[in-house]
């Protein structure tokens, strides 16, 4: 019968191989591309390593204050996401109970539809002959309908957090289980008010799911180009796009790469100052 | 009067008082606003016209006939249904893994392992399916629905991950050393104790991991053999103008596919209790 | 071995089995991945060595293309051979799933990607005289597939790029590239995403010559790109995703743009277009295939590109996405007059002014596209 600590390997052990396989290696290659002296096809002989995409990427200043702009988008879109799936997450915990895995299915599905297909849709809506000109119109707001309400870079942020929500919410509802009736009746019983009950409990014990919510959206969100092409238009360009033409459209692939590595390098600095401010341990506690 | 029967008369016994925040609201208007456009695209699919442009010139099932008679676009869907399914299931189990390890045990490499498996967050597809192809090609391994699945299944991994360790962090141990009191083996308590109490969270974990892989277009064009998944295929499609609205009809079969199979699965479980 | 889920033991492990069972036994196409398949000497082979070619074809293509329409010929004549498809979603990709080791026998790109083939060994030429449809291809666009002087690409798509214009915004006709630069349209200009495109059009506007482009100019195009960007709705990247939609509903007024929304909008009449024919010249793109320099079935290639030239194939490329084919004889029998206006068929001087794109090379991609990104990051 296999104990407890023996258990740990099977646990461990597969996750690590298949991370080292499949993300680790292939970083290195990654790594190993963007030291190449030129653009064309890959060959690690003559010239390598060599910083030449580095001090390119370092020396365009329009470069980096993508990448600052895209940190800063990510942080707001992720803070305004873990927001306000908050209340959503809230009532799959509190108000659905039973029946919060159907309320769960029922916001992620849309997803399983192409997120190409529904932006076009979105752009219908709030275009020229949309719903929502349609509305503004006959309220008499506006005397002609107003153009395309996309394309900007408010569009991008708005789209981004929209778009969250429902991902960001769960973790916070899985954090939320955790508190018991129990516990909010024992608060009741010594004289605690709902919202003190809600402060003083709830939101302590949900702080890990809050915590990875923040980071599961603002993490990837840095490197987002998908919505920013969508909706952008041309001021709402973020870093990732940069990064998507370089391997997309110019097939520079030692560019994309280093401009990717430091990107990685700005999100793990970033990181690894956050974990600083918070005590990982106190909150998990 | 005792606290629980005060709290039923308030009608709530948790939580902030229901008269207080409509959070039933909340939630119906995300919902509202995330199926506005599905609402769009599920009229379109129904309609003549060839662009997402108003007035609506009649109406037709002619769309949906269509994709059954494109094979190319069947097997695409069926691609994207089997690598989902093998990314979901394999970031889900691996997930679970490190999520177990991580908050149950301490070990050397804990918190790197940890960070390994949220790190595929913070790299771009693209990189990622560029390394992968050029790791593939090295080794000689075929690109296939299956290198595709394996790659999904790392850019999922810190999702499942994420949502699990939430779940597990609020999890009383107490319990699973009681059953371990009562003679259990440790894999049998995880199997038995701890997974059911998981339950919702490893279904969202799970189909989380699921719509990443769905709609994933990078990694899925460079490490496909000569099988396109759905969304390769919706892309190249989008370059002709007659295409769209079979293509509309198929966006909406999978998704409601998608939901039908859940709540199925959902509730053959729910009556198996 | 890692818990499973229990939660649906008997359902998931069963679907499972199911799932995979379909991918293995039903994924087609997929790589053999032995290395060391015997490579035909690059060159012609003769005419005995098609009896030992294997009879199957992998074809390297851009999504959508793979549509048996493209190939009916081939598949009419020889309905025995097996032919399997990859696919890519960009020039970029194509070059580098070739350069990667892909065993596709044919592979398809378009203008400006040519010279990295033939750099780096991945096509060999082909024998136009066993191509029964070569004769139909008109001299300047056999002239594009060919590289120092070699026939290494075939033609097959082509098209027009050119102004496209809302005739109730615009007043008179667009008569020059430099509309793309006229603040009169602000807001409702709209440019194609792309760096050598863009230094394509200040090439055209300013009469430099497109293969020799100095640092001077290109700095000066650069700047001009980023004082024309305000100007635009968006850089659009999806011709029936985001820019012709848009253009049908009236928020695109004046844009870079191909042939094909031109013609969706006469047919679709929703809004009152013109395609310009300015005085520097409208642009022109062709699709190429080449033969991979490592196909074991060289001649079942042949056939394929040649069926693919042919009247029903080719036509369909016409019909169906609004793209020309370059047999002659197919474009002089359109009878659609929508389409007759869309290419211009019945003015022969459009074509004899147009600017085919020339091959780009490699250091000339990075400067274009580095430009393009710092304009766009600006």
């Amino acid at each position: 019968m296999l104990g407890r600590r023996g258990s740990l390997w099977f646990l461990a052990v597969p996750p690590y191989l298949w991370l080292l396989l499949l993300f680790v290696v292939p970083l290195g290659v990654v790594a190993a591309i963007s030291l190449l002296p030129g653009s064309g096809r890959i060959n690690f002989g003559a010239g390598w390593p060599s910083l030449n995409h580095y001090r390119e990427v370092l020396d365009t200043p329009a470069y980096l204050r993508r990448l600052g702009i895209s940190v800063g988008m990510a942080f707001v879109i992720a803070a305004a996401a873990t927001v306000l799936a908050y209340p959503i997450a809230y009532f799959l915990a509190f108000r659905a109970r039973q029946r919060a895995t159907v309320f769960l299915i029922l916001l992620l599905v849309p997803f399983a539809s192409s997120y190409l297909l529904r932006v076009m849709a979105w752009k219908l809506l709030l275009g020229r002959e949309g719903a929502v000109n349609w509305v503004l119109t006959s309220l008499g707001l506006i005397q002609e309908p107003a153009g395309l309400l996309v394309y900007s870079q408010a569009a991008v942020v708005i789209t981004l957090i929209y778009v969250w929500i429902p991902f960001a919410a769960l973790p916070i509802y899985a954090a939320l289980q955790r508190v018991h009736p129990s516990h909010l009746e024992a608060a009741a019983d010594l004289g605690a008010g709902p919202w003190t009950r809600f402060g003083r409990i709830t939101i302590p014990m949900s702080l890990p799911g809050a915590l990875a919510t923040f980071s599961m959206v603002f993490i990837p969100t840095v490197g987002e180009y998908v919505t920013p092409s969508l909706v952008g238009g041309t001021g709402g360009l973020m870093y990732g796009n940069l990064i998507q033409d370089f391997f997309t459209r110019a097939g520079n692939w030692p560019l994309g790469s280093a401009m990717a590595v430091l990107m990685l390098l700005a999100v793990l600095v970033l990181v690894v100052v956050a974990l600083r401010l918070v005590d990982l341990r106190r909150v998990a506690a | 009067m005792t606290a629980v029967a005060r709290a039923s008369r308030q009608g709530s016994a948790i939580g902030v008082g229901r008269t207080r925040v409509p959070l039933g609201l909340v939630y119906a208007l995300m919902i509202v606003f995330l199926y506005l456009p599905i609402a769009v695209l599920f009229v379109f699919s129904f309609s003549t016209n060839t662009t997402l442009s108003f007035p609506i010139e009649g109406y037709t099932t002619d769309w949906y006939a269509a994709i059954f008679r494109n094979a190319q676009l069947l097997t695409a869907a069926r691609n994207s249904l089997v690598v989902g399914f093998l990314a979901a299931t394999v970031a889900t189990g691996l997930g679970l893994a490190v999520s177990i390890a991580v908050v149950r045990f301490r070990f050397i490499g804990r918190g790197l392992l940890l960070a390994l498996a949220g790190a595929p967050l913070v790299v771009p597809f693209i990189m990622l399916a560029v390394a992968l192809f050029l790791l593939f090609n090295l080794l000689d391994v075929p690109r296939s629905m299956f290198t595709i699945a394996a790659g999904h299944s790392v850019i999922a991994l810190p999702y499942a991950t994420l949502i699990l360790l939430s779940r597990l962090v609020g999890l009383d141990p107490a319990i699973e050393d009681a059953a371990m009191d009562l003679g259990a083996s440790y894999p049998a308590t995880l199997r038995r104790v701890v997974l059911p109490l998981l339950g919702p969270s490893l279904l969202s974990a799970w189909l989380t991991c699921f719509i990443v892989s769905f709609d994933e277009v990078a990694l899925a064009v460079f490490l496909a053999g000569g099988d396109q998944t759905f969304p390769v295929f919706l892309y190249g499609q989008l370059r002709f103008a007659q295409t769209l609205p079979v293509m509309i009809a198929m966006a909406v079969l999978l998704m409601l596919g998608t939901v039908t199979l859940t709540l199925v699965a959902f509730f053959i479980r729910s009556r198996s209790e | 071995m890692p818990a499973r889920p229990s939660r649906f033991p008997a359902w998931f492990i069963a679907f499972a089995c199911a799932a995979l069972l379909l991918a293995a036994c039903q994924s087609q196409g997929g790589e053999s991945g032995s290395p060391g398949a015997s490579a035909s000497a690059g060159g012609t082979e003769s005419a005995a060595a098609s009896v030992n070619e294997p009879n199957e074809l992998t074809v390297l293509e851009w999504s959508g293309y793979e549509d048996p329409a493209y190939w009916t010929d081939f598949q009419t004549a020889s309905p025995d051979t097996a032919v399997d498809f990859e696919f890519g979603i960009s020039d970029a990709d194509i070059l580098s799933l070739m350069e990667g080791g892909s065993e596709a026998d044919i592979f398809h790109f378009y203008t400006g990607w040519q010279q990295f083939y033939v750099d780096e060994g991945l096509v060999q030429e082909i024998d136009t005289s066993k191509l029964t449809n070569w004769d139909k291809v008109p001299d300047s666009f056999k002239k594009l597939g060919q590289v120092d002087g070699k026939q290494y690409f075939l033609p097959w798509d082509w098209g027009f790029t050119s102004i496209l214009y809302n005739t109730d915004h615009v007043d008179g006709e667009i008569e020059s590239w430099d509309a793309l630069f006229d603040d009169t349209y602000a807001g409702h200009l709209s440019m194609w995403d792309d760096g050598p495109a863009a230094v394509t059009v200040s090439s055209y506007i300013h009469g430099w010559d497109e293969t020799a482009i100095t640092d001077a100019q290109l700095a000066q195009a650069e700047a001009e790109w980023k004082a024309q960007k305000p100007l635009n709705l968006h850089y659009w990247t999806g011709e029936y995703t985001d820019f012709c939609p848009e253009v049908q509903s009236g928020d695109i007024w004046v844009a870079y743009a191909w042939q094909g929304c031109y013609a969706d909008t006469l047919y679709k009449e929703s809004q009152p277009v013109a395609y310009a024919n300015p005085t520097e010249g409208r642009n022109s793109w062709v699709g190429l295939y080449g033969i991979s320099s490592q196909t074991e079935s060289y001649q079942l290639a042949l056939k394929f590109l040649d069926d693919k030239l042919a009247a029903t194939s080719c036509g369909n490329a016409v019909t169906n996405f609004y793209y020309g084919c370059v047999n002659q004889e197919v474009m002089d029998a359109v009878t659609d007059p929508v389409l007759i206006q869309a290419f211009g068929i019945d003015d022969p001087s459009i074509l004899a002014t147009t600017n085919f794109t020339p091959p780009v090379t490699q250091a000339q991609r990075d400067a274009w596209t580095a430009m393009w990104a710092r304009v766009k990051a600006e």
